[in-house]
C-alpha cells in the first residue's frame, strides 16, 4: 500500500511541478506573440482537461486523496519564486501586486459572491487602511505592524459605517450607497489637506522585523534576493491566512447564512436569519481585508494618492471576483492572478487596459456568468 | 461636472437678495441637467425594473457627438455655409437622434440579455458598459484624458438685471429643458407609444397579454430616455465649455441620486430630485465657507439622508415585497 501511496504522490508533484514551472515560464516571457502562444496553449491544456474524462477523474481523484502533499508541494514551490526570479525584481512586483488583489477580492468575495451584495466601495476601504497606516507611520512613527491592525480595524469602522445605510437599502439602491461611499472618500482625500490633497504622502517608511529592513535585499541560504522578495513572503502569509479565513467561514454556519441571503433574503429572515447582522459582518470582514491589503501597499510602494483608490479599483475587483466564480475561494485568487498578471504582460496595449476589464465582464456576464471556477456544491459528511 | 462655484466669484460683491437669486439661476441650471438624466432613469426603471448604471455615460456621448459631428461640419464648410440658427439646432438634433439609437442598442445588446437573470448581473453588466463606452471615448480622441473644448454654439452674451447676471445661454438651456420635458410628457400621456410605456411600467406581464409588443415598447422608451440624455450631456459640454471623457461616471451617480431622491420610476419625481440636487449642490458651494470642493460630498450625504429615512423617495410609492 505504502509503495503506491507514494508512487501517486510522485505523479502528482510531478503534475505540480509541470504547472509550476510553466507558469514560471511563462512570467518570464515579455514578447507579446508568445505570450500568447502561451495563453493557448494554456487555453488547450484546459479544454483538453475539459474533454478527457478519465484524465480529469484521475487527477482530481489524486489531489483529494492526497491533499496535504498537494498542499505542501504546492507551498514549496511558491516559496522558491523569488530564488527564480532572482534577477528580474520587477517580476516578484507582479506577484506582490497579485497578492495584493487577491486579498481585496477574498474580501469582496464575503459579499459579492456568498451574500449577493454588490458592494462598489472596496477601493475605500483599501484606501482608508492605506492612508490610516501610513499618516501613522509618517507622523507618529508607529510600525507597520501595529499599522497593519489599526488600518484594517480603522476600514472595518468605516464599512460598519456604511453597512448601516445598506441595511435599509437593497440591490440598486445599495449599489448607488456604495458608489457614493467610494466617491465621497476619493473626493475627501483629494481635498483634505492633512491627506496630502493630490499630492498624496510621500516617504512611508517599510516595515522592519527583528532589525531587517524591508527595504534591503534579502539573504537567504547565501541567495541575494532583491527586496521585493520580503513583501513576497509577506504577502504570501497574508494570501494565506485570508485563504484560511475564507476557507473557513465558506463551510461554517457563516457562509452558509450568507449563501442562504444570496439565494432569497426574505426566506432566509422567516428561517430566523437576523439578515441584517450577517450582511454588517460581511461588510465589516470584507473592508478588513481592503484595510490590511492597503497597508501593506502603502508601506510597500512608499508613496500613495488619492488616484491609487478611484473608483476603477473597486471595479477591477469587481471583476477579479466574476471572473474567478462567484463564492468560489480558489476561483476568486485565480480570477485576482490573471487579471493582474496579463494586464502587465500586454503592456504594449496599456492604454486599453481598462476597456479590456469592462469587456471581460460584459462577455463573461453573459457567456459564462458562473465564472471560470464555479461554486462547487457543498458536501456534507455524515 | 460644474464650474459654476468658481464662475460668479468674479461679478464682485453683490448685495444678499441678488447673491440668493444669482444662486437660484445656477441652481435651476445644474437642476435641469440632473432631471433630464433623472428621466432617463425613471423611464428605464419603470419599463424594465433596470437601473442603467452606464447611462451617464451615454448622456455625455451626446457631447462628445455633438462634438463629432461639429469638427465634421467644419471640415465639410457647412459651418460658414449654413446660419448659426439653422446649424445649431440641426446638429443638436443629429446628436440626440444618433446617441438614441446609440442607447437602444446597448438596451438590446447588454441589457436585453439578462432581462430574466438574477439583479445582480445587469447591474454589474451596466457598470462595466459604462467603463466601455467611457474608455472607448477616451481612445477614440487625440489626448483623450485630457479635457475636451466643446465649441461656443450657444450665443454668449449675458445682461444684468437688478444686479443678476443672466447669460443667455442659461436661458436657452432653460427653455429647452421645459420644452423637451413638456414634450415627453405630452408624448407619454398623448400617444399610443406613450400608453404602452404606461401599461409596461404598471405591469409587464398583463401588458404582453393586451398585446403590446414589450420589445418595441422597451426599445422606445431606451430611445426617448437616451435622447434626452444626450440634451443634458450637450448642455453640460455647452454650458462649462469644456468635456471630459469620464464626466458620465459622475453625471450617472449623480442623474440616478436625484431619480432616487424624487422617486425612482416616478417621472414626475425626476424633476423634485434633480431641483433638490441642484439646490444642494450650488447653495453649498456658495454658502458655505471653503465648501466648493465638498459639494458633491454633501449631494451624497442628502441622498444617503434620504435612502436611510424615506427610500422610496418624495413622490415614490412604498413597495411591499412579495416572496
Amino acid at each position: 500500500m505504502l509503495p503506491r501511496t507514494i508512487g501517486r504522490a510522485v505523479i502528482l508533484l510531478a503534475v505540480e511541478a509541470f504547472f509550476f514551472i510553466l507558469f514560471a515560464a511563462f512570467m518570464k516571457t515579455d514578447e507579446t506573440g508568445k505570450v500568447i502562444a502561451f495563453l493557448l496553449f494554456f487555453i488547450g491544456l484546459g479544454v483538453m482537461f475539459k474533454k478527457w474524462e478519465k484524465a480529469r477523474l484521475t487527477l482530481t481523484g489524486l489531489f483529494k486523496e492526497l491533499k496535504i502533499v498537494a498542499g505542501a508541494g504546492f507551498v514549496a514551490m511558491l516559496l522558491t519564486l523569488p530564488f527564480i526570479f532572482q534577477a528580474s525584481p520587477y517580476l516578484i512586483h507582479i506577484c506582490v501586486m497579485a497578492g495584493l488583489f487577491a486579498i481585496l477580492a477574498l474580501g469582496l468575495n464575503f459579499q459579492l459572491g456568498s451574500t449577493n451584495v454588490v458592494n462598489f466601495a472596496t477601493a475605500a476601504s483599501y484606501g482608508i487602511g492605506a492612508y490610516a497606516s501610513a499618516l501613522l507611520a509618517v507622523h507618529f512613527h508607529i510600525s507597520f505592524w501595529l499599522g497593519l491592525l489599526v488600518g484594517g480595524s480603522l476600514a472595518s469602522i468605516f464599512g460598519l459605517l456604511l453597512g448601516i445605510p445598506c441595511m435599509k437599502t437593497k440591490d440598486y439602491y445599495l449599489s448607488l450607497v456604495t458608489i457614493a461611499f467610494g466617491l465621497i472618500v476619493y473626493i475627501l482625500l483629494n481635498n483634505f489637506s492633512w491627506t496630502g490633497g493630490p499630492n498624496g504622502i510621500p516617504n512611508i517608511p517599510p516595515p522592519s522585523l527583528f532589525g531587517h529592513s524591508f527595504k534591503e535585499p534579502l539573504s537567504l541560504f547565501g541567495y541575494q534576493l532583491p527586496f521585493q522578495s520580503n513583501y513576497y513572503y509577506l504577502i504570501f502569509l497574508l494570501v494565506g491566512g485570508s485563504l484560511f479565513v475564507a476557507h473557513r467561514l465558506h463551510h461554517s454556519r457563516v457562509g452558509l447564512t450568507w449563501n442562504a441571503i444570496r439565494e432569497d433574503e426574505i426566506a432566509a429572515r422567516c428561517h430566523g436569519i437576523d439578515v441584517t447582522w450577517y450582511k454588517i459582518l460581511a461588510f465589516c470582514i470584507d473592508a478588513f481585508f481592503g484595510g490590511v491589503a492597503g497597508t501593506v501597499y502603502s508601506h510597500y510602494i512608499g508613496f500613495i494618492s488619492p488616484e491609487n483608490f478611484a473608483f476603477i479599483v473597486s471595479v477591477v475587483v469587481v471583476t477579479m471576483v466574476i471572473l474567478g466564480g462567484m463564492d468560489n475561494v480558489f476561483g476568486v485568487i485565480i480570477g485576482a492572478i490573471l487579471l493582474t498578471i496579463l494586464p502587465e504582460k500586454f503592456r504594449a496595449f496599456e492604454d486599453f487596459r481598462v476597456l479590456i476589464y469592462g469587456l471581460i465582464v460584459v462577455t463573461m456576464l453573459m457567456f459564462r456568468p458562473q465564472g471560470l471556477f464555479p461554486q462547487k456544491m457543498r458536501i456534507y459528511k455524515k | 461636472m460644474r464650474s459654476e462655484g468658481t464662475r460668479n466669484d468674479s461679478s464682485g460683491r453683490r448685495s444678499g437678495v441678488a447673491e440668493i437669486f444669482q444662486q437660484l439661476i445656477n441652481a435651476l441650471l445644474l437642476g435641469c441637467t440632473y432631471t433630464l438624466i433623472a428621466i432617463g432613469f425613471n423611464l428605464f426603471f419603470g419599463a424594465l425594473n433596470v437601473v442603467h448604471f452606464s447611462h451617464g455615460d451615454v448622456c455625455i456621448l451626446g457631447a462628445f457627438m455633438t462634438l463629432i459631428l461639429y469638427g465634421l461640419a467644419k471640415l465639410l464648410g457647412l459651418v460658414t455655409f449654413l446660419p448659426g440658427y439653422v446649424f445649431v439646432p440641426l446638429l443638436i438634433l443629429m446628436a440626440m437622434v444618433l446617441t438614441g439609437l446609440i442607447g437602444t442598442f446597448f438596451e438590446r445588446v447588454v441589457i436585453r440579455p439578462f432581462r430574466y437573470a438574477p439583479l445582480l448581473m445587469v447591474l454589474v453588466a451596466t457598470v462595466a458598459l459604462g467603463m466601455v463606452v467611457r474608455e472607448t471615448v477616451r481612445l477614440s480622441f487625440p489626448h483623450g484624458s485630457n479635457p475636451q473644448i466643446f465649441p461656443r454654439i450657444l450665443p454668449q452674451t449675458s445682461f444684468q438685471w437688478e444686479g443678476v447676471l443672466i447669460r443667455l445661454d442659461s436661458l436657452i438651456i432653460f427653455g429647452t429643458t421645459i420644452f423637451l420635458i413638456s414634450m415627453m410628457f405630452l408624448f407619454i400621456k398623448r400617444t399610443r407609444i406613450g400608453a404602452a410605456i404606461r401599461a409596461v411600467s404598471q405591469d409587464t406581464e398583463a401588458a404582453a397579454m393586451m398585446g403590446i409588443n414589450i420589445d418595441r415598447t422597451v426599445a422606445v422608451t431606451f430611445l426617448i430616455g437616451s435622447v434626452l440624455g444626450a440634451i443634458a450631456g450637450i448642455l453640460i459640454g455647452a454650458y462649462n465649455n469644456i468635456i471630459r471623457f469620464d464626466m458620465g461616471l459622475m453625471g450617472g451617480v449623480k442623474g440616478f441620486s436625484a431619480a432616487v431622491v424624487g422617486g425612482l420610476g416616478n417621472v414626475y419625481g425626476a424633476i423634485i430630485g434633480g431641483l433638490i440636487l441642484g439646490l444642494v449642490e450650488t447653495f453649498a458651494a456658495a454658502f458655505i465657507p471653503g465648501g466648493t470642493p465638498y459639494t458633491d460630498v454633501f449631494a451624497f450625504l442628502v441622498v444617503i439622508f434620504f435612502l436611510i429615512f424615506k427610500p422610496s423617495g418624495i413622490l415614490g410609492e412604498k413597495v411591499y415585497e412579495k416572496v
